[in-house]
């Protein structure tokens, strides 16, 4: 039997007891709420009674769940009975978003801590809450960043372990967000690469900078089912709350790969097809000539009259054979530089070369031609010289047809074939002139004139090829000049190449 | 007293084989042909001749080929050949004369100046009277 002095004594020490932990819980920053093994409420501070808005006896003896939203009555039921069951200090509801309920049936996002106590009348639970409304709208921001990202992004703590994803990454690779969280973010690496991501990602953490992830490494991304993907992963370090994490960009490059790979494969397809364009090129060369060698070869065999001697008519029809064979030979050379210079299998040999000295050349070939007819070959060559940058056989072959051309369709008068300096513009160039006085070119015809396979005129025309302006033109364009014309139809024509001096 | 040279002929082409014969036998030259490498090749070793006129594209045994075995031969190696081609690609010219020719003529060919050509080869002593 106690005596009152001892009861007094003990009440005393209970007092001083309750009022100690009162203070420690009231001096607590979060609200703290202890329950009994009933799940009512048994003590509280001050803190829980501004964050939920109650006084204080409208919460002692009520079930901790008058400070839960009511959908999660039934979870909250079932979590606390396994928390009894097996009680320690932990967080609450780990992963999972916590809400509490004010008085006004308000809600707001909390993060809670559990601790039991023992007593002699069963185990109380403590509960310290914390209003983490602010943290969770900062987060809420920064998720919905994450979320806007076109690329999955996985952020990861020094540990390896993952902290955050967006939805991208729940559908690059299959998973949940539940079943990533808290996971090592190398069960996103194929185990062949498993091994060696660890070490990588400590070296990151060691010297974390804004960088692509295995530079020059083809990369790849484990999905849920077992698949592989080809990715590319920009890393960047992120600090929060004084924590250092690292945010990897993870994108999808299966597509990207398989039109480079398209690309690449198109490209040795045209370049097949290219070398078939050369092949049939050659052999229709080598084929054309061929016939064509005894075409020419017997025509001329019977015109030096080594098996005989021919009558005037026999000589007349062997000389047409003979021009026709030539026209068709002319013609396959003509087709052969085109395709060529298109193909652009021609490439400009540049060398200085004197303009006097071209024109002498072409005028030595071609003086016989213009005597024949009776016409004269005028050159005027540049005083001083003019030495251009170009490919000598090139602008000799232009020059050649050029004035070939202008001998074919004069009867009487010239040919004048000149040189002079230009000014125009800022490039000093050089302009070369070929003159005639011949049988002109109706203005009609002169847009098509250098066009393949144009004829205008009468029937000398249609003893060339139909692709001497054509080729020229094309050979002054691989010289980085240009051919125009004026003429005068039945008065005469002037061709003009011009090209840059340099 | 003048030897007109002994010109073998290989050509696979009857129309052109018939060509150059008939030139070369109106000019004086009293030539034999072969119409493939492996008989033209044969015919140089069993009875060298003074002169080899040779197309490129052969049955059996390529031009380049052929000029690449008698070149590699002592006594075959003085032999002047002459490639005559329809091939008239960027870069024959500079191949056939690699492959140890000793000079290049074109088809069709100028039946005018083709024997003067040929006998640029020719030591004086070789050469024919002009024909008729």
């Amino acid at each position: 039997m106690q005596t009152t002095r001892e009861l007094e004594a003990a009440l005393e020490a209970a007092i001083r007891e309750a009022t100690k932990y009162r203070s420690l819980v009231e001096s607590a920053p979060d609200a703290i709420v202890v329950v009994d093994d009933a799940g009512r409420i048994v003590l509280l501070n001050a803190q829980t009674e501004r964050m939920f808005g109650y006084a204080r006896h409208e919460l002692m003896g009520q079930p901790v769940e008058t400070l839960v939203p009511t959908r999660l009555h039934g979870r909250h039921l079932l979590h606390r009975a396994a928390y009894v069951a097996d009680p320690r200090v932990r967080v609450m509801g780990a992963g999972l978003e916590l809400y509490g309920l004010r008085r006004d049936r308000t809600e707001f996002a909390v993060e809670i801590s559990l601790s039991p106590i023992s007593t002699d009348t069963g185990l109380l639970v403590s509960s310290a809450i914390r209003d983490v409304t602010d943290r969770k709208r900062a987060e809420d921001r920064f998720r919905a960043l994450l979320e806007s990202a076109p690329d999955a992004m996985v952020i990861v703590d020094r540990d390896g372990l993952i902290r955050l994803v967006n939805s991208q990454t729940e559908r690059l690779f299959g998973y949940a967000r539940a079943e990533l969280l808290g996971k090592p973010v190398e069960m996103l690496v194929p185990a062949r690469l498993r091994a060696q991501h660890p070490a990588h990602r400590r070296g990151y953490f060691d010297a974390p900078r804004v960088r692509p992830m295995g530079a020059g490494l083809e990369l790849y991304g484990l999905r849920h089912d077992g698949g592989e993907f080809p990715v590319e992963i920009s890393l960047s370090p992120l600090t929060t709350e004084g924590e250092l994490l690292v945010s990897s960009s993870i994108r999808d490059i299966t597509e990207r790969k398989r039109f480079a790979r398209m690309l690449s494969e198109k490209n040795v397809e045209l370049e097949r097809a290219n070398r078939a364009k050369d092949r049939f090129l050659a052999t229709m060369s080598h084929e054309l000539r061929t016939p064509l060698n005894a075409v020419i070869g017997f025509t001329g065999t019977l015109l030096m009259q080594l098996p005989g001697p021919l009558n005037a008519d026999q000589e007349r029809q062997l000389r047409t054979v003979q021009g026709s064979a030539r026209q068709l030979l002319s013609l396959i050379n003509d087709l052969l530089d085109l395709a060529k210079i298109e193909a652009g299998k021609v490439v400009p040999e540049l060398e200085p070369v004197s303009c006097r000295e071209l024109l002498d050349s072409v005028a030595a070939t071609l003086h016989p031609l213009a005597a024949a007819k009776g016409l004269h070959l005028e050159i005027a060559a540049p005083e001083p010289d003019i030495v251009v940058h170009t490919d000598r056989r090139a602008l000799s072959q232009i020059v050649l047809n050029l004035a070939t051309n202008a001998i074919k369709f004069t009867e009487q008068g010239e040919i004048r074939i000149a040189v002079e300096p230009t000014a125009t513009g800022v490039t000093p160039g050089v302009a070369l002139h070929v003159s005639d006085t011949g049988i002109g070119i109706r203005a009609a015809d002169l847009p098509r004139l250098f066009e393949a396979f144009q004829q205008f005129g009468d029937a000398r025309a249609r003893e060339g090829s139909g692709l001497g302006l054509h080729l020229s033109q094309k050979l002054a364009e691989m010289l980085g000049g240009r051919i125009d014309c004026e003429s005068t139809h039945r008065r005469g024509s002037r061709f003009t190449l011009t090209l840059a001096a340099s | 007293m003048r030897t007109p040279a002994h010109i073998l002929l290989i050509e696979d082409d009857v129309a052109s084989r018939e060509l150059i014969l008939y030139l070369l036998g109106a000019f004086g030259y009293p030539t034999t042909a072969a119409a493939d490498g492996v008989a033209g090749l044969a015919a140089i070793r069993h009875d060298p001749p003074d002169l080899v006129i040779c197309d490129i594209q052969l049955p059996l045994l390529d031009g380049r080929e052929i000029a690449r075995r008698v070149k590699a031969e002592a006594a075959l190696r003085t032999i002047p050949l002459i490639a005559v081609t329809a091939s008239a690609m960027v870069g024959e010219r500079q191949s056939v004369l690699a492959a140890g020719f000793d000079a290049y003529i074109a088809k069709p060919i100028t039946p005018e100046t083709f024997v003067a050509e040929i006998e640029a080869f020719l030591p004086a002593a070789q050469r024919a009277a002009r024909a008729r």
